[in-house]
């Protein structure tokens, strides 16, 4: 039993996790303040689950939904690549309201509030991945793999240059790099990954609906990488793993599901908010937020 | 027979006083505080649960219910400045720190909403939705007749209070130029505190006619707010006048889209209608064009 819940808990972290460093990846490397990371980890999450539920393989799924939020997340960098602060903050964040508009309305794809119940786990290659630990595995897997080239993207040349950017846009531009291109790029990776944190989602929780793509459910990803701190992987682990245990007591205390997930919220918004006056740049945060 | 075109523009205009109600106070605000106070719509849903709470749990007098609701969106708007924006703002915050720790504002009064009142919808019986008035082929309900005419006063008074009043003056001052309204002689901060309290005022305003209108629900002010940041882009953000002509267009033009669209895609419209003018006027029709941020 215990045991069972510590599998769960692990789960919920690596998927976290994979959410988390992505939006590490435009928030914190890029200084794009992206409120709409919800939004792919949703589209990832329809698309696996739908493809799935016609026979498509899990690896297959997860490659198309990862690519189908990397798209839209290129497509939203057009309209919204020479904005900055608070104005990319809220069209990323009206992205996602059409987002979750469109997973609750086009009831013929989605079921709308009804959801998608019945996911497949994954079977790859004749490997049965049902069972919790087994699952665990592959989501450990992902994470390895998401984490290290998330790495990789960052410490390259072009990783070095999206900092730049980060930090002085007009400096980068004119030493030749085109700033609105790197931008894109890194929104669309970051949603590619988010994507695929949304299609383990849908394969470990075997059912979607749109209540779990909300504004609300970013605030724990975006807490996460603001206490890890911008710009710094490490502690986007060491986070993760502080925001999805933190609440976890509650449940013990036989709070009521009406309380707790109110409790759970409050508990959120108030680390953010002081965090961010106690400790603006979290536990090993590089930059502030501009 | 009913003509479309003419209901379709009455719907729009109700819609769009109801944005515009939320707009003029977040643009004014907004405009001295050069940041996104993203929990205006936390504190329209806690004043429309205040009313709820004085005039359907208290059995207190509508109208008394109306003006405490006011005084209490003000004092609410006011305490969220001193409580958490002053204090980041005297640490040199950014303006995006002051957009997160607004965010994180907005979900506390929200969840604090949810846990006091419960997530079932409530509604204020007060003017009973009669039937509807016949205008030459479309259909009107008396509150929404009140809904406008109100908000139209309430931006008449307000656009007064920002020509004549000193306090008004004062506050264009500081939206226009923060630095040389000191030098001056204004104090920035007692102007900031002014913005606070008479922007949340507006939102009390806002919260009593959505909540004669609507059912009143924890999230509504997400909804609220996105509806109302399209609306001051579209007219100019910093610029209240902007702000509601803005939220005016975004109503009709959302209720126009109904036309092509099934009407739950409301949203979708009122972000295509934001990304076009975030692509090519960026600081709204009203806007002067300096640098869009």
């Amino acid at each position: 039993m215990i045991d069972a819940y510590f599998i769960h808990l692990l789960i919920l972290i690596g998927i976290y996790l994979i959410l988390a460093i992505s939006l590490q990846l435009s928030l914190g490397y890029s200084g794009l303040l992206n409120l709409g990371h919800i939004a792919f980890f949703g589209i990832g999450a329809y698309v696996s689950a739908i493809l799935s539920l016609h026979g498509v393989s899990f690896l297959l799924s997860v490659l198309i939904a990862g690519l189908m939020s990397g798209l839209f997340g290129w497509l939203l960098s057009i309209p919204t690549n020479k904005l900055k602060g608070d104005y990319l903050a809220v069209t990323t964040l009206g992205f996602s309201f059409v987002a979750y508009a469109i997973f609750q309305n086009w009831t013929e794809v989605t079921r709308g509030s009804f959801g998608l119940p019945g996911i497949p786990r994954p079977n790859i290659f004749g490997v049965d991945f049902s069972e919790n630990t087994s699952f665990l595995i592959l989501v450990i897997i992902f994470v390895l793999i998401s984490y290290f080239f998330i790495r990789r993207i960052c410490n390259s040349q072009f990783g070095k240059v999206l900092e730049a950017t980060r930090d002085d846009e007009l400096a980068a531009k004119s030493l030749g790099k085109n700033t609105l291109k790197l931008k894109s790029i890194s929104l669309a990776v970051s949603a590619f990954f988010a994507g695929v944190a949304g299609s383990l989602f849908a394969s470990y929780i075997t059912f979607i609906d749109p209540s779990s793509f909300t504004f609300l459910n970013l605030i724990p990803v975006l807490l996460i990488v603001i206490i890890g701190g911008l710009a710094s992987l490490r502690g986007t682990i060491l986070a993760t793993i502080i925001i999805i245990l933190l609440p976890e007591p509650l449940r013990f205390i036989g709070l009521p599901s009406s309380i707790l997930g109110p409790a759970r919220q409050i508990i959120f918004a108030l680390m953010l908010i002081l965090i961010i006056y106690f400790k603006p740049r979290g536990f090993f945060g590089r930059v502030d937020l501009e | 027979m009913t003509n479309i075109f003419l209901q379709l523009l009455i719907n729009g205009i109700i819609a769009g006083a109801i944005y515009a109600l939320v707009a003029s106070g977040f643009s004014l605000i907004y405009s001295t505080n050069k940041f996104v106070h993203f929990a205006h719509g936390g504190v329209i849903v806690f004043s429309a649960y205040f009313l709820f709470w004085l005039f359907a749990k208290l059995g207190l007098n509508f109208y008394l219910s109306a003006v405490l609701t006011i005084l209490f969106s003000s004092l609410l708007g006011y305490a969220l400045n001193k409580i958490f924006y002053k204090p980041l703002r005297a640490k040199k915050s950014s303006s995006s720190i002051l957009l997160v720790a607004s965010i994180a504002i907005l979900i506390l009064l929200e969840s604090l909403a949810l846990l006091f009142f419960g997530a079932d919808v409530k509604i204020i019986n007060f003017i009973k939705n009669s039937q509807g008035l016949e205008l030459f082929g479309a259909i009107i309900t008396p509150l929404q007749i009140i809904i406008v005419l109100v908000s139209a006063l309430l931006f008449f008074i307000l656009f007064v209070f920002m020509e004549k009043s000193k306090i008004g003056k004062a506050m264009r001052a500081v939206a226009d130029n923060k630095d040389l309204a000191e030098i001056s002689g204004v104090s920035s901060e007692k102007i900031y505190n002014w913005s606070f309290i008479i922007g949340s005022a507006i939102a009390g305003c806002a919260a009593i006619l959505i909540a004669l209108e609507q059912n009143i629900t924890p999230t509504m002010g997400t909804n609220l707010m996105i509806k109302g940041f399209t609306g001051a882009i579209i007219g100019g953000i910093g610029i209240v006048p902007g702000a509601i002509l803005g939220s005016f267009l975004l109503g009709i033009i959302e209720n126009f889209g109904i036309w092509f669209l099934p009407s739950a895609y409301k949203d979708a419209i009122a972000f295509i209608l934001l990304f076009i003018f975030l692509l090519f006027r960026p600081q709204g029709i009203l806007g002067i064009k300096n640098n869009p941020k």
